[in-house]
Parts: C-alpha cells; sequence; structure tokens
C-alpha cells in the first residue's frame, strides 16, 4: 500500500515536470513575448530592448526555464512580468475564488446528481428516468459557452434577477462575489450533475440486477433495506472516480465559464497572462493546475481501495 | 400622530430644499467598463504605458482641450499666444484651482509635469508628444512660456493631447496610486481589475460635477463587457459593431449615439518593394474601389463617411475633400503603363484583431478583380500581428484611431516616422509637412495641408476605406452625455436618472 503510494507521488512529479516543461516551449512558441503585448505598437527601437532587459527576456529560453524551475523547487515562483508583484500572492487570490466558485458548484451539484442519479436508476425506464436521461444528454451535450449565453439573457437581461457577469476584483472580499456568482455556479453544476448523474444511474442499474441483491430479495429484505444497506455502497463506489475528476476540472479553472462571467478565478488568469506574454504567471499556474490533477486523482484512487475491499485484498495478494 | 407629522415637515422641507436650491446636489451613480487592456501593469499614471484613461480622463485636465466643436478650448489654460516665427507660445493660467490634495495650481505645475513627460529616463510613451517643445519656463505664478525647435502653427493642438495632463510638483512616484489632478472627480478607491470609484469634486472651476460617484469596472472580456450593457450593468459601452447596435436599440432600455471619428481602417503597402515601389501600380490599386459600397457592406450606410485615402478625418480643419470614383478603367491604363498589362496579383495578410478587416478584404478582392487584379487572401494570427506582420509583409490590413491632421499625416507618412507603415518615403511630401507647420496664416496653412493629403491620393501605398462612426451604447438613464469624441466630454455635465 505505502509503496503503491510513493510510486504514484513519484510518476506525479515527474507529470508535474513534464507539463511545465510542455507549457513553457509552447507559450515560447508563440509570435512576440511579454513587452510586445505590454508595448503593442511602441514595441520598436530602445524602448522594446530595455523592456526585455528589464524582464530578462535577453537570456536564452533554457537559462530562464531552468532558473524558474530551480526557484519552483524551493517554493519560490518569481514575480509577475506584467506587474512586477509576487506570483505567490496573486495566485493566492485567484486561487480562492476559484475554490469558492468550485465549492459552491460541489455543494450544490453533488447532493442533486447523487439524489437523482439513484431516482432514475430505480425507477428504470420510468418517466423520470426518462425526462433525466434526456435533460443530462442535454446538459452534457450544450456547451458551456451556449448554455451561459441563454442563462444570461433570461435571467439577467429579460428577467433582470442576477447581474450577467462578476463585477468583483480578485482581492475582493468573498461577500462581493454575490449574486454575480449564481449563474457560473448553475451553468457549471449543470454539466458536472448530468455526468455525475449518468454515472450513478447505470451503476445503481447494474447492482440492482447483480446476484447479491437477487439474493436478498429472495431472503425476504425489505426493499429498501436491500437499497440503503446493500446496494447503494457498492453502487456509489464508480462514482468517487467521476467526482475526482470533476474537482479537477473545476480547481484546474473552467476557463469559458470565468471569461464569460469575467469571474476572477485560476482561468481567467490563465488566458489573460497568456495574452500578455507573462511566462512566469502562466508557468506558475501550470504547475499548480497539474499538481491539483495528480493529487485529486491520486486521493480518489486511495479512497476507492480504502472503500472496495476487493481492491485491497487483490493489491496486497498481488 | 404629532411624531409622524414632524417627520412629515421634515421630509417635505428636505424635499424643499433640494428642488428649490440653486445648486443641486451631485446625484446618482454611473458605471464604465475598461478592458484591463494593460493587465495587472494598469496605473494612475497617466504618462505610464499603463494608464487607464477612462480615469485619467475625469480626475486630472489638460491645459487645452479639444472643445464641442473640434477646436482648442481653454482648459486649466485660460489664453495663449505665439510670437511672429510661432516659436515661443506663452500661456496664461487658470487662476484659484486647486488640486485635490487642496494644494493650488501654478506654473510650477506645468514645469514639473512637462519636464516629466519628456525626460528619457522616465521613457514615457507620451515624450513623443511632447518632442516640439525645446523648453518651458515660468515668466510668473500664472504665466508660462513654452519655447519650441522649430516653428508650430498648430502648436497649441498638441497640449490636447489626452496624456498631457496637469500633476501637482513632485508628484511622479505617487501620482500612480494618488490620482490626484484638478478634475471634476477625484479618486476614492483604484482598483484596475475591480471597480475603481470617483466621487464628485465639488470644487470643480467649470462648476460641480451632476453624478455624484463614477464607478469603473475592469472588464477584459469584449462579450462580457456587451453583457453588462445588455444586463445595465455597466452604463456605456463604445465601438458598438453592427448587431450590437441592432439588439441594443430594440431592447427599450438604451441609447445609442453615432459619432464621426477619424479613426479609419484601411489597407497598407509597403511602397519599398515591387511591384508597389511604382506609384502607378500602387493608386491602380486604390482606385479599383468604390468607396460608398465598400463602406456600405463593411459597416453599413450610417457606420463610416467615405473620402480619397486622406488619414485625416471628416471633421478636422484641415481635411481635403477629393473626388475619387471607381475608375477601373484608368486603373487597367495605369498598370499597363507600369508594365502589368495582364493584371497583377497581390497576397493580402489579414487577421481577425479590427473585426471588420476580414470584411475589408473580401470586398477589395471583389471590387479589384474587375482589373485584373487577383487578390489572395492570408489568414494570419491575431497574435504578434503588430510585430510580424505589420510593417513586415507587402500587403495588410491596418487601422489607425483619431488624431489631428499634423500627428496623422507626420506620423503615418514621414520617412522618419517610426510608424512609417507604409515605408513611404519622398522628400516633396516631408517638405510640404515642413511648410505648413511653419505657416501662421490659417487659409494658407490649411491649403498646404490639403496639397498635401491629394499628394498622397496620387502617390501613397495606403487604402483608407472609410472613417468609421463610432457607435456608442448608453444605457436609457443616462442623460446630457455630449455626443462627441470621447476626449471632448464634458464629464462634469453627465446625468443619470
Amino acid at each position: 500500500m505505502l509503496r503503491l503510494v510513493l510510486n504514484r507521488l513519484l510518476l506525479g512529479l515527474v507529470t508535474v515536470a513534464l507539463a511545465s516543461a510542455i507549457i513553457f516551449g509552447a507559450v515560447e512558441a508563440l509570435p512576440g513575448d511579454a513587452c510586445v503585448a505590454v508595448l503593442q505598437r511602441d514595441a520598436v527601437g530602445q524602448r522594446l530592448a530595455n523592456c526585455r532587459h528589464d524582464l530578462g527576456l535577453d537570456r536564452p529560453a533554457l537559462t530562464r526555464y531552468l532558473g524558474w524551475a530551480a526557484g519552483a523547487v524551493q517554493g519560490d515562483l518569481g514575480v509577475s512580468a506584467g506587474s512586477g508583484r509576487p506570483i505567490a500572492a496573486l495566485l493566492g487570490e485567484r486561487l480562492r475564488n476559484t475554490l469558492l466558485l468550485a465549492g459552491l458548484t460541489l455543494a450544490v451539484g453533488v447532493p442533486l446528481a447523487l439524489l437523482l442519479g439513484v431516482l432514475g436508476g430505480l425507477r428504470r425506464d420510468g418517466a423520470l428516468d426518462i425526462v433525466l436521461s434526456t435533460g443530462g444528454i442535454l446538459a452534457m451535450t450544450i456547451p458551456e459557452f451556449v448554455s451561459a449565453t441563454v442563462l444570461i439573457f433570461v435571467f439577467s437581461i429579460w428577467l433582470g434577477w442576477v447581474p450577467g457577469i462578476v463585477v468583483a476584483a480578485p482581492g475582493a472580499p468573498l461577500a462581493d462575489f454575490f449574486p454575480g456568482i449564481v449563474l457560473p455556479v448553475a451553468v457549471l453544476t449543470m454539466v458536472m450533475t448530468a455526468h455525475i448523474l449518468r454515472t450513478i444511474r447505470s451503476s445503481v442499474i447494474e447492482v440492482m440486477a447483480s446476484d447479491f441483491v437477487r439474493m436478498a430479495v429472495l431472503k425476504g429484505v425489505p426493499y429498501a433495506r436491500i437499497v440503503w444497506r446493500h446496494a447503494l455502497p457498492s453502487a456509489l463506489l464508480p462514482a468517487i472516480n467521476v467526482i475526482a475528476l470533476t474537482i479537477a476540472w473545476l480547481l484546474g479553472g473552467v476557463v469559458v465559464v470565468e471569461k464569460v462571467f469575467n469571474y476572477p478565478g485560476l482561468g481567467r488568469f490563465m488566458i489573460d497572462s497568456i495574452t500578455e506574454r507573462d511566462l512566469p504567471v502562466v508557468q506558475a499556474l501550470a504547475l499548480l493546475v497539474a499538481s491539483v490533477y495528480v493529487g485529486v486523482n491520486l486521493a480518489a484512487d486511495l479512497l476507492t481501495l480504502l472503500l472496495d475491499p476487493r481492491l485491497r485484498t487483490h493489491r496486497a495478494g498481488g | 400622530m404629532l411624531r409622524s407629522l414632524g417627520i412629515f415637515a421634515a421630509v417635505s422641507l428636505a424635499a424643499f430644499s433640494v428642488s428649490g436650491g440653486a445648486v443641486a446636489q451631485p446625484a446618482g451613480v454611473f458605471r464604465q467598463p475598461h478592458d484591463l487592456g494593460y493587465g495587472q501593469s494598469s496605473s494612475m499614471d497617466p504618462a505610464s504605458k499603463g494608464k487607464v484613461f477612462q480615469v485619467t480622463e475625469k480626475v486630472m485636465s489638460r491645459l487645452i482641450r479639444t472643445g464641442i466643436d473640434g477646436k482648442p478650448a481653454a482648459d486649466l489654460a485660460m489664453s495663449w499666444s505665439s510670437n511672429a516665427g510661432a516659436t515661443e507660445w506663452t500661456l496664461k493660467l487658470r487662476p484659484g484651482v486647486l488640486f485635490h490634495d487642496g494644494r493650488a495650481f501654478t506654473a510650477a505645475d506645468v514645469l514639473y509635469t512637462l519636464n516629466r513627460i519628456a525626460d528619457p529616463k522616465l521613457d514615457s510613451p507620451a515624450r513623443s508628444a511632447v518632442k516640439t517643445i525645446k523648453a518651458v519656463e515660468a515668466i510668473d505664478a500664472m504665466t508660462v512660456k513654452i519655447t519650441l525647435h522649430d516653428s508650430f502653427a498648430d502648436f497649441p493642438l498638441v497640449l490636447t493631447d489626452y496624456r498631457l495632463v496637469m500633476l501637482p510638483e513632485g508628484s511622479g512616484d505617487t501620482i500612480a496610486r494618488t490620482g490626484i489632478g484638478t478634475g471634476p472627480f477625484k479618486v476614492e478607491k483604484f482598483d484596475a481589475q475591480g471597480t475603481t470609484v470617483l466621487v464628485a469634486n465639488t470644487a470643480y472651476y467649470e462648476g460641480a460635477p451632476k453624478l455624484a460617484r463614477i464607478e469603473i469596472i475592469g472588464i477584459p472580456d469584449a462579450q462580457a463587457r456587451f453583457q453588462a450593457l445588455l444586463g445595465g450593468q455597466v452604463d456605456v459601452l463604445p465601438g458598438l459593431d453592427r448587431q450590437e447596435i441592432a439588439l441594443v436599440s430594440r431592447s427599450g432600455k438604451h441609447q445609442v449615439q453615432q459619432i464621426p471619428s477619424g479613426n479609419w481602417r484601411g489597407i497598407v503597402l509597403r511602397t519599398d518593394v515591387k511591384p508597389y515601389d511604382d506609384a502607378r501600380v500602387r493608386k491602380a490599386l486604390r482606385m479599383v474601389v468604390d468607396r460608398e459600397a465598400m463602406r456600405d457592406l463593411v459597416v453599413g450606410k450610417d457606420g463610416g463617411l467615405t473620402g480619397c485615402d486622406t488619414p485625416v478625418g471628416p471633421a478636422d480643419q484641415y481635411r481635403w475633400d477629393g473626388q475619387c470614383k471607381q475608375d477601373i478603367a484608368g486603373a487597367k491604363a495605369l498598370l499597363a503603363a507600369a508594365g502589368f498589362p495582364n493584371g497583377i496579383d497581390v497576397e493580402l495578410q489579414v487577421a481577425n484583431i479590427e473585426p471588420v478587416w476580414p470584411t475589408i478584404a473580401q470586398v477589395y478582392q471583389q471590387q479589384a478583380a474587375a482589373a485584373g487584379i487577383r487578390v489572395k487572401i492570408a489568414q494570419v494570427p491575431n497574435d504578434g500581428y503588430w510585430n510580424t506582420v505589420w510593417m513586415k509583409k507587402d500587403a495588410v490590413l491596418t487601422r489607425w484611431a483619431e488624431r489631428p491632421a499634423d500627428a496623422a499625416l507626420n506620423e503615418i507618412y514621414r520617412s522618419t516616422s517610426p510608424w512609417d507603415e507604409s515605408h513611404f518615403t519622398d522628400a516633396t511630401f516631408d517638405a510640404m509637412l515642413d511648410g505648413a507647420r511653419k505657416e501662421l496664416d490659417f487659409d494658407k496653412r490649411r491649403a498646404m495641408y490639403q496639397d498635401a493629403q491629394k499628394y498622397l491620393w496620387d502617390n501613397s501605398g495606403t487604402l483608407v476605406t472609410f472613417h468609421v462612426k463610432l457607435a456608442v451604447g448608453l444605457t436609457a438613464r443616462v442623460k446630457d452625455m455630449d455626443a462627441v469624441e470621447n476626449f471632448s466630454i464634458r464629464w462634469h455635465l453627465v446625468k443619470v436618472d
């Protein structure tokens, strides 16, 4: 078990390092640099040379990458090329905002998905199940920017119930994000609920048709007890991985939704930093997002191991 | 009962004093988005790269402003005059003006501000605007003399530049955070990424503002800005396109201002490479355009004003209006004379930075085909366009913002300008500009600037398709906002319901 964890951690570190190198290379390959992005048409002659010198852009790419990597290993993410502020502080603000968005979405979406998924699975092919399945497919397939625009149009522009976009600064008190955060949470909830719901539904159907449930029925165990005691614990296991992936997706910065709603989280920070060619920030973000993915997936695998005796004994024996 | 009567009396008294008083208190909040174009380097220093002009234009004032009629008008300078050679300018400053921190505005502040911008160490983008200035001196506390390197009859227009706003002496290191000026609004809180709050400066020298508060909100995404306007989260959004104008006009909660501007969109050819180094080829490529049809197809009849390849805006006092109907036969003849009897191939580089560029390129392709000009459109990425395509490739799309005639002609076409985008090198043209600058007689000067524009029509490599009308979307609650170019708006007059 410990060996497994160490193995996975090591693999995770390699993944993170590779991701940062690939991102660095990709941003380097884009035309223009931080100075050209900031100066635009003024990017000529001495002013351009001064700017490049100030930001250290006149050094070779490899030197810059290694210098950055050495700092990052020691916990120093450097300063933003755009503002000169420490990246850790900038990142902290956005991470908090993304956590708020992800937390609210999960708090609404996960219970909703569990409830609806179980109901749909137990009432297979009933009216409710058909409505849920169709709705789920719709919510999954409509791109977020479309559902976002439709929600803004209906609830903000027609009805005027909630603001269409968030106008809070990255470092604003959390209270400033309400009520603007309602629509982005609604859009994200739609997408993630659909994903989790469909997994749980099929897993409930599978478990309810399995031998041990049939056995319980034959023994005369009451229906409610079969569902709660025997079926659900097994049926929910596959959902753990889907939920983990959803968490990683939410924490990695939901770029499109944050952009459309002007939400100052990690996703918009990523886009803005790429536009500004703020390489140190892009690097730090890539590092963070890769770490989140690796960490959440690892946690999900461990949780599955803990909850499923079959997997645990299989690993120990093998 | 007695008590409620008392309250009633107090309320009606208060209502009476508001409606009956001679001076209404500033009231209401006006919200304006900005695009956070400089991200985290956004600043309130008007001389910096990251200046948020939506803030600086309301908290600081220029010596001379552009009036509603487009001519120079008094601001912090009450009057100005020059010597016979137009090399020395004397400005009388407005007395009794206070900065937001209570200090009095004097000649020392003018000296400080102009010298700061001219300082090479500051490396301000506004430095090019003051390069004509040789020295600034204070005659007395309220009089300033500015000496120029060369004669410049239109020097007052230089001082209307929106970056040349007056700062308190010695405030250079703090101005980016404090934003202290003499304008109609004061900074309460600066937060470029979030909401910047400005409050009324009731001591403003042209009268107390009508608005109590202005909020400037950073919204980087263009679509989010438009949604904010539709949903009433902001009150103004300039630069609406045709579809957006239609949506806003139908909403019933908005109004649209159509403002003629000096901003233009066009196609630029490098005049230093074959075959565009031949003036006949260049003229032929411009003669094939049906300018009205181009304008109607790209931005609609009300979306712009056409001209004959002059960069000078339709409202400018020096604008030349010539005749330039589409002339296919003439273009063919010119091409044949230049050695291309069978037409010519043009590869046009187009990005989407300006949403109308692709349409301009397609319309041009169709119109030019009639004269045997085969236009190939090459789509290139927006990223790095100004750095790797513009001024580098032979035929590209371009755009320019409004500037006075002298600045437009000098910056875009003069052989020594760093922005001579067509690589136009013509001693005759440069000499025409020099002559106009020195001429003190207005009519003669106008004739000279117009001759220079006519010269461009015959020789330049730049197709100026049209000058756009700027569509400004406003919520219906906004009143008394001047329907003029942005830097001429008198912000202290704007009201909201």
